[in-house]
């Protein structure tokens, strides 16, 4: 799924990023870091609630390719100038990430979101 | 007195060989403090039925001032079931004569004790004659792992790495060699004043090993460990920390994160999932789940931590690469 796709079907707000074909594989809910550090699947959108720079580092090393942050939550402007730096796109919803998580499978997205390894 | 340890061997030969590094232990440190005892006025009968359920082999008996008077062993069960007295009160037919420790006593003292008299436990008993714990071989061992901050334990060669208290700030945990720093192929500098920063050099180290070719899933395994033991130099420890990274010949990365903070309190409970000593504050931001030192764990391919309250926390970790560079 890529992120145009996420724009137009599920409606995601794209906040920062120029890849519109950028590719996930993928989805993990987490906020807490280190649980999505040692569980989020590569390639993943991430969906989340926190907003604050630190989670432009957890993206990029876990080879996150979207953050998606929920409940209608604000970036702060350090996490968009990080996620430009690194390459992380980034994008917001008023959805809940249990709402999210039904848009994307609405969309069809269903196949490899409950991987749960390190690997 | 019957002993109930079944690897009873290795359990001694493993004490003959740390015994002299942790010389100096107390008991106190040692010992089990949450005991089951029976009070003296109860009957035989009740302490076999707190023997059989909760499945031990010795109970000691107090006084209502929590005072040692006595054990009641299997062995004494034993007789009291052949000479028909089980229903009796325990204070007429315990072992009287119990061998105890002092909470201040050191463990040279106490395994000297194990193997003068041959039992399976001594109460450890105040100045006021207060029963304030229990010591097993069991509980030895975990004092001693407690003490070492020890988490892989990896062969012979460990044995180098323990010689003198603090030495271990400058030798490998797991090697036993001494770490030359400069040889260091990525070195960082935790900046552990500004929780904004972190991650920087996980993220630094990750663009380090993908310009070095190594394969992604290695990459990835590292960068994450690395990252959680970063996060503990920062939210943790209070001081500096270094980032050290060797790649080494045979298809392997070390990293080693060290600082000379806080260190780690209790690592036991540090070991546990979900158990964080975080503030609010950093918690608020995601971090302090408690899942720092498992991941680290789950990601590498041999760890181990050394910590000592007030000295400091070295983490250690090797990660086999997949087919080698």
């Amino acid at each position: 799924m890529t992120v145009n796709e996420l724009v137009e079907t599920c409606g995601f707000l794209l906040v920062s990023g120029d890849d519109k074909d950028r590719e996930i594989e993928s989805g993990y809910v987490g906020d807490l870091l280190s649980d999505v550090m040692g569980n989020a699947p590569p390639k993943c959108i991430w969906m989340t609630v926190q907003s604050h720079q630190n989670i432009i580092a957890v993206a990029s090393i876990i080879n996150a390719k979207v953050v998606l942050l929920c409940n209608d939550r604000s970036f702060e402007e350090e996490t968009l100038k990080k996620a430009n730096d690194v390459g992380v796109t980034l994008m917001k919803t008023p959805l809940t990430s249990y709402e999210a998580c039904i848009e994307l499978f609405k969309a069809g997205f269903n196949e490899k979101g409950a991987a749960r390894s390190v690997e | 007195m019957i002993q109930y340890t079944p690897d009873k061997s290795s359990i001694d030969e493993l004490l003959e060989k740390l015994g002299d590094y942790f010389a100096d232990m107390p008991a106190s440190e040692i010992m089990n403090p949450n005991i089951l005892t029976m009070p003296k006025d109860r009957t035989l009968w009740h302490t076999k039925e707190l023997m059989r359920i909760r499945k031990i082999s010795g109970v000691p008996i107090i006084d209502s001032e929590r005072r040692l008077i006595g054990l009641v062993s299997i062995e004494d069960i034993i007789v009291a079931l052949e000479k028909n007295l089980i229903s009796e009160r325990i204070e007429n037919h315990m072992t009287n004569k119990v061998v105890t420790v002092a909470p201040d006593e050191a463990l040279t003292s106490i395994v000297a004790k194990f193997n003068r008299y041959r039992f399976g436990r001594f109460p450890v008993v105040n100045s006021k004659g207060v029963l304030v714990g229990m010591i097993t071989k069991k509980d030895i061992i975990g004092a001693i792992l407690e003490r070492f901050r020890l988490m892989y334990v990896h062969d012979a060669r460990r044995k180098s790495a323990l010689e003198g208290s603090t030495d271990w700030f400058e030798k490998s945990l797991i090697s036993g060699d001494y770490v030359e720093k400069s040889s260091a192929n990525f070195a960082f500098n935790i900046d552990y004043t500004d929780v904004d920063m972190v991650g920087i050099g996980a993220a630094e180290l990750k663009k380090y090993l993908i310009a070095n070719g190594l394969d992604d899933k290695s990459v990835r395994k590292i960068s994450i460990a690395t990252y959680e033991a970063e996060v503990n130099v920062v939210i943790h420890s209070g001081s500096e920390g270094t980032i050290y990274c060797w790649l080494e010949d045979g298809g392997s990365v070390k990293v080693r994160v060290e600082d000379t903070g806080k260190g780690i309190e209790n690592i036991k409970q540090a070991l546990k999932e979900g158990f964080t000593t975080a503030s609010d504050h950093v918690r608020e931001l995601g971090f302090g789940a408690g899942m720092g030192l498992s991941n680290m764990r789950r990601c590498s391919d041999k760890m181990m931590v050394m910590s000592e309250v007030g000295k400091g926390v070295v983490v250690e970790m090797i990660f086999e690469l997949q087919g080698g560079k």
